[in-house]
C-alpha cells in the first residue's frame, strides 16, 4: 500500500502566520508612501541611463554645469579610484587590527584551550562588540579620537572585526582534531607548546581564509562609514548622489563595482589556495 | 643516566626541518608590503589616542549617563524609529528571500539550462558588489522614508540569499534528480519535487541569517535618509546629544543580541 503523505497543514499555517506578520509590518509604516512604488522602475531607469552616459563619455570631455571649467570626466575617474583605494586601504588596516587582537583572544575563548572562568568573559566581550554597529563605534569613540579621517574608519572596522573574527577563530580552534593535542600532552608539553605544536598548525589555514573573507566584508562596510566622514569613498558618494549628479555618481559606482569584484576574485583565489593547496588549484584552473 | 644516553649518539640523527616554502615566504612578505602601503595611504598613526584622550573621556562621561526617558517612554522617538526599523527588516527579508529562491534556481547548473545560469551568475555578482548603502542613496533620490530602505535591503537580500542557496543547490544529492530525469520530469517538476525540498533547511537558515544582517543594516541605512533608527543616530550625532545617542546604543545592543540568540537557536534546529 502506498504510504500516506505527511500532513501539509503545518506549512500552510506557518506560511499564513509569516504573511500576517509581513502585512502588519507593512501596515505599521505610516509614512512609507507605497503609492510611489510604481514610479520606481521608471525613475531608477532614467537615473541609470544618466549614470551610463557619464560612464561612457570620453574621459577627456568636460561635463556641463560644473563650477570648474577645466574639470574633465577623467578627473572624476581618478578621484573615484583614489578614494576607493583609500576605502580598500582602511578596510585592510581594519582587518589587520581585528586579526591581530582576535587571534590570541580566541585561544582564551575556546573550550579546548581555556578554562571556563576565562572563557565566559572573553566570549561575552566578542558578542558585545559584535552587537555594536561600526557606525556607532565610529561616531561615539573613533571620530572624537581621530577626527574626520580614514584612521577613524579603520579603527571602527578593526574593533568591530575583533568580535566576528574572534567568534569564527574560536570555532576553528574548537574544531581541531583532538588526537595530536592528546599526543603532545602525553609527551609532557606545556600549555603553550600544545597550542604551538598541535592547535595552531591545524586551525591556521582556515583562520587566514576567514581574515581574507572579512577583508571583503569590510570593504563594503567602509562605504557606510564615509557617510559620517570616517574616510573612504562613502562621503563623496553620499554627497554626489544626494546632489543628483548622476553622471559623476555612475562613474563612482562603476569604480566601486570593478574594484570590489577584482578584490573579491583575488581574495577567493588566495583563500582557495590556502585551504586546498596547490594541487586543487591546478585542477580548478 | 649517562652522558651517552643523553646525547643519543647511537640513535639516528634527527631529520633537518624543511625550509619554509617560497610561496609561504612570498605570501607573508606580500601581506606585510600591502599593510605598509595601506598604512601609509590612510596616514596610520596612534598618536591621537594619547592626544585626544581627554576629549573622548568627556564624551564617554556623557555616554554613561543615557537619557533613560527615551527608553522608558513607549511613545518616544526611539521606539517609533525602532518599530520602523523592525518593519523594514521584516518586509525586506520576506520579499527579498522569496525572489531569491527563484533567482537561485536560475543561478545553479543543477536546475537551470547553461544559457540561463551563465547569465544569472555574473549579474548577481555585480548586484552583490555594491554596498547596500549605494542602493539606498539612489532610491532615496526617488522618495524618502522607509520605502527606499525596504527596496535597498530587498536587493541586498536577493544577492546574498540567492548566492548561498544556489551553492546549496549545486551540492544537492544527485540521486533523486536522476530518478526524476529517468521518469521524464520537466525542469519545474525537478525543482518542485527534488531540489526545493532538499535545500529548504539551508534556505531557511540563510533567511534567518539575512534577517539578522537586515536588522543591523536598517539601523545604518537611516543615516542616508532611508528610514528607521539610523536617522536618529545621525540626528543626535549632529547635535552632539550624547545622552540620547547612548540610549539608542543600549536599545540597538539589546535588540541585536536578542535577535542573534533567537536565530542561533532556530538555525541549530534547522540544520
Amino acid at each position: 500500500m502506498r504510504p500516506k503523505p505527511p500532513p501539509k497543514w503545518p506549512y500552510t499555517v506557518a506560511g499564513l502566520v509569516l504573511i500576517g506578520i509581513v502585512l502588519i509590518a507593512g501596515w505599521s509604516l505610516d509614512d512609507a508612501r507605497w503609492e510611489r512604488l510604481p514610479q520606481f522602475p521608471g525613475e531608477i531607469l532614467q537615473y541609470a541611463g544618466q549614470m551610463l552616459d557619464g560612464v561612457f563619455t570620453w574621459p577627456g570631455a568636460h561635463p556641463e554645469g560644473q563650477a570648474d571649467p577645466e574639470l574633465t570626466y577623467g578627473d572624476w575617474w581618478l578621484q573615484s579610484l583614489r578614494l576607493m583605494g583609500e576605502s580598500v586601504a582602511l578596510a585592510w588596516i581594519g582587518t589587520c587590527v581585528g586579526a591581530l587582537f582576535s587571534f590570541p583572544l580566541a585561544f582564551l575563548a575556546a573550550s579546548n584551550t581555556s578554562p571556563l572562568a576565562v572563557r565566559v568573559p572573553v566570549r561575552l566581550f566578542f558578542n558585545a562588540i559584535r552587537a555594536v554597529p561600526e557606525i556607532l563605534l565610529a561616531v561615539i569613540v573613533m571620530l572624537p579620537l581621530f577626527g574626520l579621517n580614514p584612521m577613524a574608519g579603520a579603527m571602527a572596522i578593526g574593533i568591530h572585526s575583533i568580535g566576528s573574527l574572534g567568534k569564527l577563530t574560536l570555532e576553528n580552534i574548537e574544531a581541531v582534531d583532538p588526537r595530536p593535542v592528546e599526543a603532545v600532552t602525553a609527551a609532557g608539553a606545556s600549555w603553550w607548546q600544545r597550542i604551538r605544536a598541535a592547535v595552531i598548525p591545524q586551525m591556521l589555514p582556515e583562520t587566514v581564509a576567514f581574515w581574507l573573507y572579512r577583508f571583503e566584508v569590510n570593504i563594503r562596510a567602509s562605504a557606510i562609514l564615509g557617510v559620517v566622514s570616517a574616510g573612504g569613498i562613502g562621503a563623496l558618494l553620499n554627497r554626489v548622489l544626494r546632489g543628483r549628479e548622476w553622471e559623476w555618481g555612475g562613474i563612482m559606482l562603476v569604480v566601486i563595482i570593478i574594484v570590489t569584484i577584482l578584490v573579491d576574485q583575488l581574495s577567493a583565489a588566495l583563500r582557495h589556495r590556502i585551504l586546498h593547496g596547490a594541487e586543487a588549484t591546478a585542477v580548478a584552473a | 643516566m649517562t652522558q651517552a644516553t643523553l646525547e643519543r649518539r647511537d640513535g639516528p640523527a634527527r631529520p633537518a626541518q624543511p625550509p619554509p616554502s617560497p610561496l609561504l615566504v612570498g605570501g607573508v612578505l606580500g601581506a606585510v608590503a600591502v599593510t605598509i602601503v595601506a598604512g601609509w595611504a590612510i596616514d596610520f598613526s596612534l598618536a591621537p589616542v594619547v592626544e585626544q584622550w581627554p576629549q573622548l573621556v568627556m564624551i564617554l562621561e556623557e555616554v554613561v549617563h543615557p537619557e533613560w526617558a527615551e527608553i522608558t517612554d513607549p511613545s518616544s522617538r526611539l521606539w517609533t524609529a525602532l518599530k520602523e526599523t523592525a518593519a523594514i527588516a521584516v518586509i525586506a527579508t520576506f520579499v527579498g528571500s522569496l525572489i531569491a529562491l527563484g533567482v537561485a534556481l536560475l543561478g545553479s547548473k543543477v536546475s537551470a539550462p547553461p544559457a540561463v545560469y551563465r547569465v544569472t551568475k555574473p549579474v548577481m555578482a555585480v548586484i552583490r558588489s555594491l554596498p547596500d548603502m549605494a542602493y539606498a542613496l539612489v532610491f532615496v533620490a526617488v522618495v524618502t522614508g522607509p520605502l527606499p530602505g525596504i527596496l535597498a535591503l530587498t536587493i541586498f537580500n536577493i544577492g546574498i540569499v540567492a548566492k548561498l542557496t544556489a551553492e546549496s543547490i549545486d551540492a544537492v544529492d544527485p540521486g533523486p534528480l536522476e530518478a526524476l530525469d529517468a521518469a521524464g520530469a520537466t525542469r519545474w517538476q525537478r525543482a518542485r519535487v527534488a531540489i526545493v525540498p532538499a535545500v529548504l533547511p539551508h534556505y531557511a537558515s540563510y533567511v534567518l541569517y539575512v534577517f539578522e544582517l537586515n536588522i543591523r543594516a536598517s539601523v545604518v541605512l537611516g543615516a542616508v535618509g532611508a528610514g528607521g533608527i539610523g536617522q536618529l543616530i545621525m540626528l543626535y550625532f549632529n547635535r552632539a546629544d550624547y545622552p540620547r545617542l547612548a540610549a539608542v546604543v543600549i536599545v540597538i545592543f539589546v535588540v541585536v543580541i536578542a535577535i542573534d540568540l533567537l536565530s542561533q537557536v532556530l538555525r541549530r534546529r534547522l540544520v
